[in-house]
């Protein structure tokens, strides 16, 4: 890699800008997207923001799994956000279609619309493991392998660990 | 001073102030996250958003005006570069020196306003539009209270030039004192003509999605940033000249400490204004200028003008 690009993916880890899309999920996805977005997790501390528009987004957070009402909206929004772009798949229903996998109104994940780069598994997923999902994705930039499957199970354990650990 | 000088100047200026706007950009979001009880950006966010920013691919979109879309962001920079040219520093003498020069630096501010309105307006984006018709009625709004704000203190000092001003006002400081009134009218006026929270209707992402900027992208967004960015630090520079003109005699190193602490002290208290207030809808903000900052502005020309009729 030369100086020049080293220092521009070093830019886009350092500032990913996300817009959020709910793709028909039940809302309790998008509440936990919206939890990690408060101060309690401060995630300004690794550049993130929130954006309104895609023009200005690198990162599209879906949740939920894609419905066939929603499906142009979302190539359409997709498709409004500037290269270089990347797609987070929030909750199971995003990742494969979860609970609604086979419903007459439903698509599938969002992979069957649209390209995904991570996959962040858990119905609904923590914030935690919503934050952990989106600094793998940055990471994989660096030329590291993206999170395979197994990751995605480790994060959950540990996730199940600390939860069991804080609950006695 | 020949071309090159000028051009070599130019960019001088421009790199000074894209630096203190870097600064002043991390210094806002920092002192507003730990007043939220966050931590907060690290020091080099402003530099990853830009360098983000402008390696992007950058979408002009089909209906827009496209001239007149990648224009907009040079002259909001221009515009404020320009202005920075004429606000002394830290000493009394800026770099362009007349009379009159006050009005000037105001009317080059209202610029990057009318910019944004334009770009908005040219980007043919419903959200957009609404936006750009909001940066206007603002305008109306806050620029008559900052215009006569600014000016009463010239009253005093009768002088329309701001390096005289600053002569004045740091050979008789406490005629400064009396302009307290007209400082805080200024620096909320301020904190609507940067378009930051409780003023930041234009851009209310929760209701009209990006407002102005909604389709900027890429380099021209990153463009507009820094404009706003040095806008910042020449309207608090501004402020700091016209209202706290003191230590402006102590020569370079100490002038330029003053200098800083000045800014950083308005950079706290925009900061402060932001952080404890909520957005406002657009005709709450009209109707808050005109009823209150007007009044509090004309009372400070009163204030000025009763004192100038003792003095004499
Ligand atoms: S993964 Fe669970 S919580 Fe998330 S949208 Fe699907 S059903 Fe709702």
């Amino acid at each position: 890699m030369s100086l020049l690009s080293k220092i521009v993916t070093w830019a886009r880890i350092k500032s990913p800008w996300i817009i959020h899309f709910n793709s028909g999920a039940c809302n309790a996805c998008d509440i936990e997207i919206v939890a990690s977005l408060t101060p309690r997790f401060d995630i300004e501390r690794f550049g993130i923001i929130l954006k309104g528009t895609p023009r200005h987004a690198d990162v599209l957070v879906c949740s939920g799994p894609v419905t066939r009402q929603i499906k142009d909206r979302l190539i359409r929004i997709y498709e409004q956000m500037p290269e270089p772009k990347f797609v987070v798949a929030v909750g199971t229903c995003s990742c494969s279609g979860g609970v609604f996998q086979g419903c007459y109104n439903v698509c599938g994940g969002i992979d069957t619309v649209i390209p995904v780069s991570a996959y962040i598994p858990g119905c609904p997923a923590s914030p935690a493991a919503i934050i952990d999902g989106v600094a793998k994705l940055l990471g994989s930039l660096q030329g590291k392998k993206p999170g395979e499957k197994a990751d995605i199970e480790a994060i959950e354990r540990k996730l199940l660990e600390a939860e069991i650990t804080t609950n006695g | 001073m020949s071309a090159l000088s000028v051009i070599l100047v130019f960019l001088g200026y421009f790199l000074l102030l894209s630096f203190l706007g870097t600064a002043a950009e991390y210094i806002d979001r920092k002192l507003y996250a730990r007043m939220q009880n966050r931590i907060g950006p690290p020091w080099f966010q402003p530099y990853a958003d830009l360098i983000k920013l402008a390696a992007k691919e950058d979408l002009i979109p089909e209906e827009a005006n496209s001239a007149m879309f990648k224009f907009m962001p040079v002259l909001a920079m221009t515009a404020v570069l320009t202005a920075y040219l004429h606000i002394p520093l830290w000493n009394s003498t800026p770099l362009i020196s007349f009379n009159g020069s006050i009005i000037v630096i105001v009317y080059l501010l209202t610029i990057p306003t009318l910019t944004f309105f334009l770009g908005g307006w040219h980007s043919t984006s419903l959200y957009s539009m609404i936006g750009a018709v909001r940066t206007l009625t603002q305008l109306f709004a806050y620029e008559v209270p900052l215009l006569l704000a600014v000016l009463s203190p010239a009253v005093l000092a009768h002088t329309w030039s701001i390096a005289d001003m600053s002569e004045f006002y740091s050979n008789n400081p406490l005629y400064a004192l009396t302009n307290s009134i007209g400082f805080l009218v200024a620096l909320v006026a301020l904190q609507g003509k940067l378009e930051r929270v409780p003023f930041d209707m234009p851009e209310a992402e929760t209701e009209i999605v990006g407002g102005t900027f909604t389709e900027y992208s890429g380099r021209l967004l990153a463009m507009f940033r820094l404009a706003i960015d040095m806008e910042v630090i020449v309207g608090a520079s501004l402020i700091a000249a016209v209202f706290l003109p003191f230590g402006l005699h102590f020569g370079l190193v100490i002038g330029v400490i003053l200098y800083l602490i000045k800014i950083l002290f308005i950079l706290l208290l925009l900061a402060l204004l932001r952080t404890v207030t909520a957005r406002l809808r657009i005709e709450q903000m009209v109707v808050f200028c005109w009823k209150y900052l007007a009044p509090a502005a004309l009372a400070q020309i009163f204030i000025s003008l009763t004192l100038n009729w003792i003095v004499k």
